[in-house]
């Protein structure tokens, strides 16, 4: 038995895809996230790395992990925690769990999109203006690293454009509720600090070098009553860059020392976030022209209770932490869509979306088997068709594409077409008249080479439309008809002649 | 198998009404264009838009909610509610409804918890939102994307056959595949989605190989008689029909509970194939064999 390169080029792409597809059953956790500046940071855990044991207990999922990390921490004085991971062995000496998030190890390289998954997805613009390419790059640069900071895994933020040529920002956060994506991005547009009506610095590495966030330094100091609330007060040290401080002592200069409290000079240094006042720092008499770079911020917050005005005064902290940190837009964001999918909902329509696959293999199996009436045909058909799709997944895999909800629509849509395509060969070489064989698989591909540009060019549109976000749908179905069109259908074509002359 | 005797017959019959078969498609999409023309007039737009095309809110609840008792009490407040209900087909149990608004969802949301009782969360709803000023140009570009790929159509359309009339004849069949569902979607109040117009984008390519497979068999296939030829290209086509059809229609009559954006995909590719079967096998059949008669191609 011979079988021709066709054929043997569609068992090693089968197979390869196969290999692709494999699951995976290595036992762990992976990184998907590390604080950076923490001492997790500072030893070597990174994103990526499976941890596999803590201090000599298998980690084998989420549930060990969280487990175990709760047995150890947190403690009163530093211990030694040794991870084992999968490129040796890191040893923390710390007294608080790692800042670090993981996850489960992924059983497939299959990634499904959000409305199969579960999260949030926001597209974002600036408000009143177009972004050109380079700041729409540096605006991702910035969301990237608050996102980062805030310790949150598996986000995904890119830039679309679409037919218009406008700009967005697509971030998409799996997990994630829209209240917490709407937080990150659109309330923390710019930060300021001014004296008078002087810009004096804005956050980012070049103003700011150094900014405190734990210890001594950093924290939540005061609480106390203040007009029927509660309120706290919070204060963390950052240092200024040479630059961003001589600025501020050519500004303090020409300052007078205040009358009515002679110890500070005239004018605050006013703490601006979103155009709003922030916190305002009397400035000592002495700093009067003086380049000095360490400074401490404060501010506050309030609530009902103790508890709520505590809880308010960290996160403020840490949101203007974050703004300082990571530099601050030099203008506003604007959501102008965000979508949550609940991941239990998308749970239930991956198992509804797998059992609409076998129900669509069964019936067009008897439909092809009523009307050949030969089991082979129907097992050749059946099997190109499973490989197409088998192929066209996992070229989604390599190419590290989400799958969403019209992406799967696009294989199955694909699926119709592929087998339509099989029938064209079928019938087309089953005609008894005058020309070869060879003729007739001929006149078939035309047809199918027809449709298959056709399928493509109806296609390419989709790729820029509305910002591209059924790019998934043009996409995979642009995958399976060129699978179909470069590797089954020739190999099908073979397999059919040999059906045939026997 | 190819030389069934009731062809025999189908030819004589064939031969003398073909023109008059034409007819019917024709009337079909003059019907069609008529009450997109009349459904214009009255909304201002070809389709109803869903929230991802008007802007506003989507809120998928699950489980067993009373969606009348719902939507009554949000109609006062938010007059354009709609309030849609998904049931299990096989099982008649409800599986989710749907909520769709042009309110921002900070304000819809509150009112449905009054209703509901509980709060929504990841785990018991969606919520989608888009933004008017999104919205608007998303679906400008959707149509304009639909329109561009008509155009990349028909040019190739008519470098694949480079004679006039078979292609276009071609092209006309499928845009009675896209023309027919959309009338009869607007008709039964659909409201569409983006994913819907993306499938609009895909019938063209879904329906177009009958008509290719047609036109090939009968124009550079040799043998036999031009009927001989387009009954052989039926016979092909009308099963490649119905197996496409076969694979969208458990969308709707077998499984359940899945994504809304993939049933309408589906949807509307089911009632483009319908349409493409009449637009194949009468536009486009008859006007090929009268070209066929003209040119005087055996």
């Amino acid at each position: 038995m011979k079988l021709t390169w066709k054929i043997w080029l569609l068992i090693i792409v089968l197979i390869c895809s196969g290999i692709i597809l494999s699951p995976n059953f290595e036992k762990g956790v992976v990184i998907k996230s590390v604080e950076k500046n923490s001492t997790a940071f500072d030893q070597g855990l990174k994103t990526g790395l499976i941890i596999k044991s803590i201090n000599g207990e298998n980690i084998n999922n989420f549930e060990d992990y969280t487990r175990v990390t709760n047995t150890i921490f947190p403690t009163k004085n530093k211990t030694t925690v040794k991870f084992g991971t999968s490129s040796g062995e890191i040893i923390l000496f710390t007294n608080e769990a790692p800042r670090i998030t993981v996850a489960d190890i992924p059983r497939t390289k299959l990634k499904t999109g959000l409305d199969l998954s579960g999260g949030a997805r926001a597209l974002v613009k600036a408000e009143n203006k177009s972004l050109s390419s380079s700041e729409l790059e540096d605006l991702i640069t910035i969301t990237n690293n608050r996102l980062n900071e805030f310790g949150i895994a598996d986000v995904s933020v890119k830039s679309v454009s679409d037919l218009s040529g406008n700009n967005f920002m697509q971030v998409e956060v799996a997990g994630a509720t829209s209240a917490d994506l709407n937080d990150l991005i659109s309330k923390q547009g710019k930060f300021e600090a001014k004296i008078g009506n002087k810009t004096v610095f804005t956050g980012g590495e070049e103003d700011i070098t150094y900014v405190a966030r734990t210890g001594a330094e950093s924290g939540v100091y005061s609480c106390g009553e203040y007009q029927g609330e509660q309120v706290c007060s919070f204060r963390f040290a950052i240092t200024l860059s040479q630059k961003a401080a001589e600025a501020q002592a050519s500004v303090t200069k020409n300052l007078s020392t205040d009358p009515s409290e002679p110890e500070y000079l005239s004018q605050k240094l006013d703490l601006y976030l979103d155009d709003s006042l922030v916190d305002s720092l009397s400035i000592s008499r002495d700093l009067k022209g003086r380049v000095t770079t360490q400074i401490s911020i404060q501010g506050s917050g309030k609530g009902a209770t103790k508890q709520e005005a505590y809880d308010d005064a960290l996160s403020n902290m840490k949101k203007l932490q974050t703004v300082l940190i990571t530099g601050s837009l030099p203008y506003k964001l604007e959501i102008v869509k965000i979508d949550t999918i609940s991941p239990v909902l998308g749970k239930e329509f991956t198992k509804n979306i797998i059992i609409l696959g076998l129900v669509v293999f069964i019936f067009i199996s008897i439909m092809l088997f009523i009307k050949y009436r030969r089991i082979k045909v129907t097992l050749a058909v059946i099997l190109t068709l499973f490989s197409e799709a088998v192929i066209t997944l996992a070229i989604a895999a390599l190419i590290k594409w989400n799958l969403d909800a019209p992406g799967i629509a696009g294989i199955i849509a694909g699926m119709g077409t592929g087998v339509d395509d099989q029938i064209v060969i079928l019938d087309e070489a089953s005609f008894d008249d005058k020309s070869s064989l060879k003729e007739k698989i001929k006149n078939a591909f035309f047809v199918i080479l027809s449709a298959f540009s056709l399928v493509v060019v109806a296609m390419i549109p989709l790729f820029w439309a509305g910002a591209g976000m059924l790019k998934g749908f043009a996409l995979t179905t642009i995958i399976g008809v060129s699978v179909g069109i470069l590797i089954t259908r020739p190999a099908f074509a073979d397999i059919v002649k040999r059906i045939i002359k026997e | 198998m190819e030389n069934s005797p009731s062809h025999i017959g189908t030819k004589n019959w064939y031969d003398k009404y073909y023109k008059l078969i034409l007819l019917i498609p024709i009337i079909l999409l003059v019907l069609s264009l008529a009450y997109l023309g009349y459904f214009y007039n009255k909304t201002g737009d070809i389709m109803l838009k869903d929230s991802s095309l008007t802007g506003g809110t989507t809120i998928t609840l699950m489980g067993n909610v009373d969606s009348a008792a719902l939507e009554s009490s949000l109609q006062s407040q938010f007059s354009d509610i709609a309030v849609r209900k998904l049931t299990d087909l096989r099982t008649g149990k409800p599986i989710s409804i749907i909520i769709d608004t042009s309110a921002k969802p900070e304000v819809i949301k509150p009112e449905i918890e009054k209703f509901l009782g509980y709060k929504l969360t990841e785990e018991n709803s969606n919520i989608e939102f888009t933004g008017p000023s999104l919205s608007k140009s998303f679906y400008n570009q959707l149509l304009l994307a639909l329109a561009i790929s008509f155009i990349l159509m028909s040019i190739t359309i008519f470098i694949i056959f480079r004679t006039f009339i078979p292609s276009l004849a071609v092209i006309f069949a499928v845009f009675g595949d896209i023309v027919m569902p959309l009338a009869l979607i607007d008709f039964l109040g659909v409201r569409v989605s983006a994913a819907g117009i993306a499938a609009f984008l895909m019938l063209i390519g879904y329906s177009v190989d009958t008509d290719i497979l047609l036109t090939t068999r009968a124009l550079r296939t040799k043998g036999g008689t031009v009927n001989k030829r387009i009954y052989r290209a039926f016979k092909t086509g009308i099963f490649m029909t119905s197996t496409a059809l076969v694979a969208v229609l458990p969308a709707f009559f077998i499984v359940s509970g899945l994504p809304d954006s993939f049933r309408q995909i589906f949807f509307i590719l089911m009632l483009g194939l319908f349409a493409d079967i009449l637009n194949t096998w009468l536009t486009n059949a008859s006007i090929i064999k009268w070209y066929c008669e003209a040119k005087k191609i055996d």
